[in-house]
């Protein structure tokens, strides 16, 4: 069968610009929406990334090593000891960038004023600069110098509900390994400003030697976190640490740690999707309408054409090919106008109004669009089968007219 | 050994009546006063008056210590606080209520909190004693009060003290009565106090009959201590000081 695909597309291409304000009209519609395919899911992209990261940062790493009774009990009774021989050597191979054993004990911090229970985290700073995982911004004085630093390192909103500050004394309370009260004075060597105002008020570090002495727990740790630099990508090296660490403990990535954020990007990946189709649905009724309109002002014309020996089969595929040229130009308006709008957004969108209501889920007060090619992909996908599969009928309809019927029409 | 010591600074300052300050070291004054203060071992019949200004309330309760380290407090009055006690023992702390029949040992998050809705924390009353050994002292002076000599005492706590105040401030008569206890913040302002407002001879002592615990900032919210009876140094079993006793009463 000869398939004169040439000279379809010409007949297809103007056929579009015979009704142009209905095309164009069409054309703005189709561009609307894919922009808003994209620029949306962007915007969420870049939510739920800041969401993992800042998750992430806190957790910290994108693995951790516990007492398997930790996580349900995290309690300074379920210690393990510090990394040795087969897991050490792991730990410091690649792709692992970074690694920081650390003790996380609940404690209550007590100034002359007021007292509060916070997140208290013995901590080696050499290790955690490497992991990133130490507060970025401090106000006032100085981060802990060593594992054996006997400071204490506060946020500026615990320091000012506790009514204390830099160089004064507090009371450090907590419970040792045989739940007797420990205690003993420190005094505040930093004040540290967090990006999210819960984690200020949260996490107080001091070093882990002094730790380790109060509770009486001698090169003994509650966690190691684990990180290799990229949260998309622990499943590789993952098992390798499992493998290395001994059987008591318990090796667990970020998605089972933090189910909450591991949830979220999955549910992310299917609900854009979900939004594309539900976009391009309302969008197909419009284009099967315009089509519905050409092949109706044409029917004496198509019944012409059949009557002079086109077959069916082309005048679908005449009709399909128009349908893809309004789609395709749509898809290409649609993504410049999206690459146009989120390119200089590239730095941020300052979202402080709403801060509060963020920061709940985890989020500062800037939203970093995340252009994601796959996403790009998705919409052009989208649109284009769906497009095709609406296009269908009006286009069946074309190809089924009884040649005599349509001529007779006026 | 200290209380050797101390009973050496004592003579020696007894022998040197004559002079006019007595050299006697701001440690040993302050290791008399609490000596004094709860005696070897000791028993009280007191009220706790905890004072608003738009309430009042007030507990009946006995207490007893031995050494520096072991305390117990029952309450006795009001019906509805009856059985409710309170041990401590080195630096933990249990607490017994009879309508839940629970002993419950205070957290350590708990220490900083107030004890049966007083001004006196958890802390205050589980490591009162603590001011000995952890604190620098130092004598500031040495004043007259209605014809007894008094002993200005600054006390700073060790750099690593689990102690808030940045100094205490305390005013010792000569034989040895707490007459006043100043808690100051580390920027040198008076945050409470506590004072003896009356002082009267009991077992063969002057004892401060009644204390009252106010912030400096709010002083018509305090809590008064009222002793009706007292006896020092008696044998108390050690059984006293057990999680049993503090759920079955068998005094």
């Amino acid at each position: 069968m000869h398939w004169p695909l040439g000279s379809l597309l010409t007949l297809a291409w103007r056929n579009l610009w015979r009704n142009y304000r209905r095309t164009l009209i069409m054309l703005l519609a189709i561009a609307l929406g894919v922009w808003a395919m994209i620029v949306m899911s962007a915007l969420m992209r870049g939510m739920t990334d800041q969401m993992v990261r800042n998750g992430l940062a806190t957790l910290p790493g994108e693995a951790q090593i516990h007492h398997p009774e930790f996580l349900l009990d995290p309690s300074v009774v379920n210690h393990m000891p510090m990394p040795a021989g087969r897991l050490l050597e792991q730990l410091n191979s690649a792709p692992i960038t970074a690694w920081a054993a650390r003790l996380r004990v609940p404690a209550v911090l007590a100034s002359e004023y007021a007292s509060r229970g916070v997140t208290l985290l013995g901590v080696d700073p050499a290790q955690e600069d490497a992991l990133g995982s130490l507060p970025e911004t401090l106000l006032e004085g100085r981060m802990l110098a060593g594992a054996d630093d006997r400071g204490i390192l506060l946020g500026a909103g615990l320091a000012a509900r506790l009514e204390t500050g830099l160089g004064k004394r507090i009371v450090l309370m907590t419970q040792d390994t045989a739940n007797n009260v420990a205690d003993r004075g420190v005094r505040i060597v930093g004040i540290y400003r967090a990006r999210l105002q819960g984690d200020e008020e949260r996490f107080a570090y001091v070093g882990r030697g002094a730790l380790q002495e109060l509770l009486g727990l001698e090169q003994r740790v509650t966690e190691i976190a684990v990180s290799a630099s990229d949260y998309t990508a622990v499943d590789a090296w993952l098992p390798a640490l499992q493998a290395a660490a001994s059987p008591e403990l318990e090796v667990l990535g970020w998605t089972e740690l933090h189910t909450f954020l591991g949830s979220m990007l999955a549910v992310q990946e299917g609900f854009v999707l979900v939004f594309m189709v539900v976009v391009f649905l309302v969008l197909s009724f419009g284009l099967i309408n315009t089509l519905v309109m050409a092949v109706f002002e044409r029917t004496r014309e198509l019944g012409l054409m059949q009557a002079l020996g086109m077959r069916p089969a082309l005048i679908l595929l005449q009709v399909l090919l128009e349908s893809l040229l309004l789609l395709a130009l749509g898809l290409l308006a649609g993504n410049s106008l999206a690459l146009a709008t989120l390119l200089p957004l590239r730095d941020g969108v300052d979202i402080s109004a709403v801060a509060e209501g963020m920061e709940m889920m985890e989020m500062g007060t800037t939203l970093y669009p995340l252009l994601a090619l796959d996403d790009m992909l998705m919409s052009t996908a989208v649109v284009l089968t769906l497009g095709l599969l609406a296009s269908l009928l009006p286009a069946w309809r074309a190809s089924r007219l009884d040649p005599v019927r349509a001529l007779a029409r006026h | 050994m200290s209380r050797t010591r101390s009973l050496l600074a004592t003579l020696f300052c007894l022998l040197a009546i004559a002079a006019p300050a007595c050299a006697l070291d701001a440690a040993t004054i302050v290791r008399q006063a609490m000596d004094h203060y709860r005696g070897q071992s000791s028993r009280a019949d007191m009220t706790m008056i905890i004072h608003r200004p738009d309430w009042e309330r007030s507990m009946r309760m006995q207490a007893w210590t031995a050494g520096d380290e072991k305390t117990l407090v029952r309450v006795t009055e009001p019906r509805k606080d009856a059985g409710n006690a309170t041990l401590s023992v080195d630096s933990n702390m249990w607490t017994f209520s009879p309508s839940i029949n629970r002993v419950i040992k205070v957290p350590s998050s708990m220490m900083g909190q107030n004890w049966m809705g007083s001004d006196f924390s958890n802390k205050d009353v589980s490591k009162s004693a603590d001011i000995v050994s952890q604190y620098d002292h130092t004598l500031l002076a040495t004043e007259e009060h209605e014809g007894h000599q008094v002993w200005v005492v600054e006390s700073v706590p060790h750099e690593e003290a689990a102690v808030v105040w940045g100094k205490e401030v305390l005013r010792i008569r000569d034989d040895w009565v707490l007459l006043e206890q100043q808690f100051w913040s580390q920027d040198g302002e008076l945050v409470k106090t506590l004072a003896a407002l009356a002082i009267e001879e009991m077992a063969g002592r002057p004892v401060a009959t009644v204390m009252r615990m106010a912030k400096t900032d709010a002083p018509e919210e305090y809590t008064e201590l009222r002793t009706h009876a007292v006896e020092f140094d008696l044998e108390l079993a050690d059984s006293l000081f057990t999680l049993s006793s503090l759920r079955n009463p068998r005094q």
